[in-house]
This record gives structure tokens, sequence and C-alpha cells, in this order.
């Protein structure tokens, strides 16, 4: 039963990190990324999926996908119907899967991923072809019932024979860190041993049109925190995090990459698209995080900013950073990895945690690219380039559209 | 609750109790070959609350959720006071009138699509307005699922007030049809028509009227279909109920969708409200809403009256 619950442990539950799979524009897979990431490397290009010859703004981080998928249960029928966004999600999922040693057949693993767009693609082709020729059905049900994320999911649950509670969180760009955050609250509140859980998105005509006419995208290069940034640049990806009790993880003598240690959620009601200039809203999530978490901004050895590179994102995350942390500001180590790899929208939030996780475990900082002048409103010093370091936490902010907020603490584990 | 009956629960009561769909209205697809869509009324009046500066701009969706929400909050025309309250948002298909138009204009002239579409285009914008609306800055999640999504939101809204996260938490189902959902439901059925509308139901961790008593485990399609079984394992698993709503159950009793079409997400409120409805109204101590969704999973939620009917308050905690 989904309801009453039946939650196996009163207290809260510590939750492990046993698994995770990245793809961006950066490559397929933990090292690829973490070379990427480490070194702060840009993977933006001409896009190449859609036209854009009539936009302002013509580059994106694009991602090269494999010409195979991994070897999993779905059949090539499924295989070839499936979409960009979810070939990679099956990638990144079966890294995690395999990285945390889980079995096939699973009859009750839940799933909660995020995600802003699904298969968009394949809905913008039904309605081009809904459009130009309406009396041609070929193909079209299968349009309409793939670019859905209940399909997505479903092949992936397929794809490794799991079955269980899905849920599909668009709370636009702080998807993915809300799907995180409640996969964590699933494990530590008691509900599941284990979660599989993260975010996807790929790029699309729509989306893309959309930015652009917000005049959102950049012009010039994403520079995140800089005096003079002028807009953000899409990109697509996907990460998956394989989440489980540490009793459960222990037990198994699974390897533990990092903990989940805390998760911060509040409602920025201020605009559809602006953030409170104060940063009230993401001021609560850092601080309910690590309350969580039981630590203090002084603890926090990395901050991975939601930093779009909009003049608006910016200012008001460093305003909330320096309200939050207060004293400690100016100690603080902060950069925004959407400078290398771009805003994956829904699938930001749980690739930057899964970036997050790749360097604790290696113990390096992941630098921002592109500052050349800090803006004024940053009180804390913004990484620039490589730099090896040890540090405990990190904290990982996403913000989005409709004012969803979310952060999430996640801790290294020796 | 907003449905092709009407603005509010006693037109959605009327209709159900009539057994009849309402007449349908005409989709003009762009070859102007015409699609039928059970579509929501104009309502008798304009809501005051439509004023609200964040709703101007807003898509039919997001009026649909709002109109919802202020009924099961007890709001009438006004719009209550609830900071504090969570907010569990369900829908399948969204914004689709505003996508389309967009990425329509998008395909025509980039340069002149309209910024004003694309925000109301994203999946959260109608929690993002209601949120604004009802003046609460706590959790704000939505959910894209099928028709059964709801009564996985209501499992989501009992695991918030279960762990302390919020006193009262609404769920929401909003959708809004449009062309594109007519050729997509279509597309699957000759029969089905798409229709659009919205529920809520107000959870509140206090005694009610109504006590939601059990959600079945999920029971997700399979190679593309859903087990046959799967519907009577949920029945099982949920005990005998005197009165049963459904949606997408062929031939079940209390089916719903033969009057009101298929809602996405809203089909899977409105089956929850019919059931709820029943036992404010006293039919029954026990009503189950079994929901098969159309590409995700299927469902069954149990509710029992737990007051009897001089113990009704005025304003029952769960209503729509």
């Amino acid at each position: 039963m989904l309801f009453p619950f039946q939650r196996h442990a009163r207290s809260p539950v510590r939750v492990a990190v046993t698994g995770v799979g990245i793809v961006t524009a950066l490559g397929t897979g933990w090292i690829a990324n973490a070379e990427g990431f480490r070194t702060g490397r840009t993977a933006f290009r001409p896009v190449q999926g859609f036209d854009v010859s009539r936009q302002r703004t013509r580059m994106a981080a694009e991602v090269d996908l494999p010409d195979r998928l991994p070897a999993t249960r779905l059949g090539a029928r499924q295989e070839s119907r499936m979409d960009r966004a979810g070939r990679m999600l099956l990638i990144a999922a079966a890294e995690a899967w395999h990285q945390a040693d889980w079995p096939a057949g699973m009859e009750d693993l839940p799933v909660v991923l995020g995600t802003t767009s699904g298969g968009m693609a394949l809905g913008e082709e039904f309605f081009r072809r809904s459009s130009r020729t309406p009396a041609g059905r070929r193909g079209q049900a299968t349009r309409v019932t793939h670019y859905q994320p209940q399909r997505q999911v479903l092949d992936l649950m397929a794809a490794f024979d799991f079955r269980g509670p899905s849920s599909i969180i668009a709370n636009a760009c702080a998807s993915g860190s809300n799907a995180i955050g409640e996969a964590f609250e699933r494990i530590r509140s008691g509900l599941s041993h284990r979660v599989l859980t993260g975010g996807y998105d790929a790029l699309s005509q729509l989306v893309f049109a959309g930015f652009d006419s917000l005049q959102a995208l950049s012009p010039t290069t994403c520079r995140p925190f800089d005096a003079r940034r002028d807009g953000l640049a899409l990109g697509e990806g996907a990460a998956v995090l394989a989440l489980e009790s540490f009793e459960h993880a222990k037990a198994r003598g699974a390897t533990i990459l990092a903990e989940v240690a805390g998760y911060g959620a509040a409602t920025d009601r201020h605009h559809l698209t602006q953030p409170h200039p104060a940063g009230d809203a993401a001021l609560t999530t850092m601080s309910e995080a690590c309350l969580q978490a039981g630590i203090g901004p002084s603890e926090v050895g990395y901050l991975n900013a939601h930093g779009t590179g909009t003049p608006l994102n910016d200012s008001a995350e460093a305003a909330a950073i320096h309200r939050w942390a207060g004293e400690s500001v100016g100690q603080l180590r902060v950069s925004s990895t959407k400078g290398c790899v771009g805003h994956l929208l829904g699938a930001a939030g749980a690739v930057e945690a899964a970036v997050c996780v790749l360097a604790l475990r290696e113990q390096w900082l992941p630098p921002g690219v592109g500052v050349a002048t800090p803006d004024p409103a940053c009180h804390f010093p913004l990484l620039s380039g490589p730099a090896s370091a040890e540090f405990e936490h990190v904290l990982s902010n996403s913000f989005g559209f409709g004012g969803a907020n979310a952060s999430l603490v996640l801790r290294r584990v020796r | 609750m907003v449905s092709p009956a009407g603005w509010g629960l006693a037109s959605f009561r009327g209709q159900l109790e009539q057994g009849q769909a309402p007449s349908t209205s005409n989709f003009q697809r762009p070859d102007r070959t015409e699609l039928p869509v059970f579509r929501v009324p104009t309502p008798p009046a304009r809501p005051a609350w439509l004023a609200q500066p964040r709703l101007r701009r807003s898509s039919p969706i997001s009026h649909l959720a709002v109109a919802a929400a202020v009924e099961a909050l007890g709001g009438g025309d006004r719009v209550p006071e609830t900071p504090g309250l969570a907010l569990v948002v369900c829908v399948q298909g969204g914004s689709v009138q505003y996508s389309r138009r967009f990425f329509a204009e998008a395909l025509a002239d980039p340069s002149t699509a309209s910024p004003l579409l694309f925000p109301e285009t994203v999946f959260n914008a109608p929690a993002s307005h209601l949120g604004a609306v009802l003046g609460t800055s706590a959790r704000n999640s939505t959910y894209v699922s099928d028709q059964a999504g709801f009564l996985a939101g209501l499992a989501m809204a009992a695991d918030w007030l279960e762990r302390g996260l919020a006193d009262a938490t609404l769920v929401v189902a909003c959708e809004e049809a449009d062309w594109t959902t007519a050729e997509a439901s279509r597309l699957f059925s000759r029969r089905s028509r798409a229709s659009e509308g919205a529920a809520a139901v107000l959870l509140r961790r206090e005694i009610g009227p109504v006590e939601l008593e059990g959600i079945s485990s999920p029971r997700p399609f399979v190679q593309g279909r859903l087990p046959t079984e799967a519907l009577t394992a949920i029945r099982r698993e949920l005990g005998p109920a005197e009165t049963v709503f459904s949606h997408g159950v062929r031939g079940a009793a209390g089916a719903i969708d033969p009057v009101f079409g298929d809602g996405l997400a809203a089909a899977g409120g409105w089956t929850c409200i019919a059931a709820i409805d029943a036992l404010l109204q006293f039919r029954g101590k026990s009503a189950m809403a079994l929901v098969a969704g159309s590409n995700l999973q299927a469902l069954g939620v149990r509710f029992s009256r737990v007051h009897t009917a001089g113990e009704l308050p005025l304003q029952p905690p769960a209503n729509g």
C-alpha cells in the first residue's frame, strides 16, 4: 500500500550514494565528466539538433550520444522508439545501476525523476505533422506516448526489470534537486531502503526558442557571476543517483560514494520568472538543508551555485548566499558549473549533485569559467581555476521558473 | 471542482447523477476540420480572484486550478489566506494551449514568438500562480503523471503531513483542452473525448468528516499494457467499499469517463471527489476511487465517513 505508510525506522536514517551516472556535453560517464568539470572545460558549439538559424543565439552544449545504448532488457524495437532524452536517462541510469551493483528485477524499487520537458522533441514532431499533414497519422500515436515523461520512466523500469512507485517532478529548473531531495526523504523517513533518482532533459526547439524569446540566452558566452554577464546558455544531459540507507549499503558491502545529508525546498512567490531580489526563498532552502545536515556555513567546503549567468538570478543568489553565510561569506568557495555545460533545466540539479559527488570523492573544486570581473554582489571568492582541496561538505543550489527553490547538502564519506 | 459540467461541485454532482455527458464543443484544427471536446463552460459570473495580477496573462489551466483550490478551501468568490499551505499539483498535458501557440509562433518566426507565452508553458506554472494567489511559500511541487497521478499526489501529501512538513496540503489536478490533445486522444480511441477541468482536495492532520483510509500499491504498465489482474488486486488490497467510482476501467460500475470524458490528470481528481462527495452526501460509510491511468499506472484509494449527519461541519476539511 502507498498509504498508510509502513516505515521501517522511527528515527532519521542516513542516506548513502552508492551509484552515480552522468551524461553531459563534456562526455558520458564519471571519468569524462570528472576530468571536464575538474579542469573547467567548456562544451558549447553551434546547435545541430534543430534549426536555430533565425534565433538571436545559436550555441548550446549538445551531447554526442554513443551509437549504442548500454545492454539492458530493452529490445531493439523499444530502443528504436526512445527519444534523445530517454536515451541520456538510460545511459546515466545504467552507469549508476552498475556502480551500485544493484540486482535486476527489484519488485518495489521507487524511482523519482525530475524533468521539465520529457521527450519534447517528439511532441514537437507530433505538432508539425498534425499541422501540415492532418491525414497522415503514421507514427503519431507513438509520438504522443513517447513524448510524455511517463514513457521514459516506464522504459527505465523495463530496462532493469524493476517495479515500484514512480514520481516525475516538474518544478522547472529545480526538478532534479527536488527529485533527489524527495528520494532522500523517502529513505530518511524509513519509507524505502533504496531509491533510484535523478533528472534529465534534452535540448528542444520549443525550449530554446522560449529562452531566446525572453532574451535570457547569452549572445556572447555564459559567465555566471561575472559583472558583465549577459545571459545563460542551454545544455542537455542526465544524471542518476542510486540512493540507499547506510545500513542497507553496509550490509551488502557496497562502496558508499557520499552521503546526502540535507535538503531544503521552498517557493519564491515574487514572480513567475524572476527571483526575489534578496533571494528570500533561496535563503530558506540553504538554511533548511544545512540545518538538517547539522552544519553551519563555515563547514561548507564548496558551494555549487545555481548561477545561470542571467543578471537577475546571479545577483539574487549572491544576495541570498551573503545573508545565509553572514560572517563566513568570505571563506566560502563558490562556482557555477553552468559555464561548462550550460543550464540543463530539469537535469541541472541532478547533474550538479553528481558533479558534487565526484568532487567530494576525488577532493577537487569545480572552477567556474569566464569570470573576468566578479559581480560586486559577490562577497565570496569565486573559483576560477582547477584546484584540489580537502573538504567535507558541499551545498548545491537549484532555483527555477515558478519560484521552485531547492538546496542539497552532500557529505564526504571516507 | 471544475468540470465540463460547470464550475463547482454541485454541477459535477448533478451531471454525474444524470449520467449523461454534457454537450461537446468543437476545436478547429489548422486544416479547419473539427474535433469534439468536453470543454468547461464559461462561468456564470467572472470570479473576483481572476483580477489577481499573477493571473492576468496566465493560461486557462491556471484559472481552473485556482477555481478548484478556492472552492476546496471554502473560499467562495474570495481567496482565503493560507500561509503555510503546501501544494501538490498533478498534470498530464499541462499548459497545452500556450505551448501549442508558442511553438507555432516559434516555427513561423522565432523573432516574434511571444515572451509572455513561454513562461506559461512550463509544467509548474499553474502551481506557481496558485501559490502566489494563496499567499503560501511552503512546499509546492508539480508531478507529471497520468490519470492516476492524483492518487499518488494524495499519498505524497499524506507523507508531508505525517512528517510534519505542513499542517495542511492541497492536492490539485488541472488540465486544459486543445485541438492537439483532442487529436491525440482520437488516435487511441474513436469514442474517447478529451475534456478539461480541475479538482482539489484538502488534506489535514485533524479529524474531518471524511478520512483517507488507504491508497493501493501502484500497478505500473508492463510492456505498454496494464495487466487485467491489476484492478482486481487493487480492490483486494483496499478491501470492500459501498460505493465505487472509476476512470479508465472499461465496463466498471461508477465509471465517470463516459460522462466527463478524458480529463487526463483532472479525471483522477474527479473520480476521488465523486467518492468523497458520496460520503459527504451520506451515501454509505466507505467509498473507493479506482483509476486506471492511460500510460503509467493504476491506483485505487479508499475513503471512509467519520462523522454522522448531525456532526458534519459547515466547512468540511475535504471536499472539492
